[in-house]
């Protein structure tokens, strides 16, 4: 069986896009591993050995990105971030497709970019993800598609081209879906 | 039952219960995903990190 220290160096490049896929900035992603890999290291001994080490490891990166984000949140909008941010080099940025695919990620909730990336890049099944982000398998489900759904809805042209429209005009959708789940009337809409 | 020959459209199959999907939109997301986020777990760890994480080995071995 791996050490474990050894169990974090392998995990690191699965930590490296789980924090991008929360910050969408690369320096950004760096500081959060490194910070997430020093609060293990100090918790070392409260991981029992032989439990998910994936799902802890995972649990703590998340942990400190909330943290971070509370502590920030008076003094920086991380909504200012730039969606450029996760394109990597020129090559890929010289697709457009893939430019709208990053602006589109990065309108989306953080916990729902992190389910989406989770599963279809990492190939985490719901449970893990679940697991490795402290919820239960149906809200690990939820996002996930509520994500897909969402992106498609951005990238297949269902709603107005004004970004700011757009995005105004989702908001007001999911607003309305949750509604619709809840039971409650959608010509409602001022009775919040 | 099942449909397909003689060039009839095969029956759309039920909505698969695992993460994956193969609808020409996920197909894509996929790919497009790939793209952006691969790079960045291919990349080799910064020494910094490695060091941070073996000092602590030693330390708890010594």
């Amino acid at each position: 069986m791996s050490s474990f220290h050894d169990q974090v160096i392998q995990i690191l490049p699965k930590l490296r896009v789980q924090a991008l896929s929360l910050t969408r900035n690369r320096s950004a992603a760096e500081d959060l591993v490194q910070d997430a890999v020093c609060n293990a290291l100090a918790a070392q001994d409260s991981f029992i050995p032989g439990t998910n080490f994936s799902a802890w490891m995972h649990r703590i990166l998340r942990n400190r990105f909330i943290s971070d984000l509370r502590k920030r949140r008076d003094t920086t909008d991380i909504e200012d971030v730039p969606a450029s941010s996760f394109a990597s080099n020129a090559t890929h940025e010289d697709s457009l497709a893939l430019k709208d695919l990053s602006l589109a990620l990065s309108r989306l909730p953080s916990d729902q970019r992190e389910a989406l990336v989770m599963v279809v890049v990492q190939g985490m099944s719901y449970e893990a993800l679940a697991e490795a982000t402290g919820c239960a398998v149906g809200t690990a489900k939820s996002r996930v598609f509520r994500a897909r759904r969402q992106l498609e809805a951005w990238m297949t042209g269902e709603l107005p081209a004004n970004d700011k429209l757009r995005v105004k005009v989702a908001a007001l959708r999911s607003m309305l879906d949750d509604r619709r789940r809840k039971g409650i009337k959608t010509d409602d809409l001022y009775s919040l | 039952m099942s449909g397909g020959k003689d060039g009839a459209p095969e029956k759309p199959r039920p909505k698969s219960a695992s993460p994956e999907s193969d609808s020409p939109f996920d197909i894509w997301l996929k790919r497009g995903l790939h793209q952006l986020f691969d790079d960045v777990a291919n990349e080799p760890i910064p020494e910094e990190l490695l060091r941070l994480i073996e000092e602590d080995r030693d330390d708890r071995t010594s």
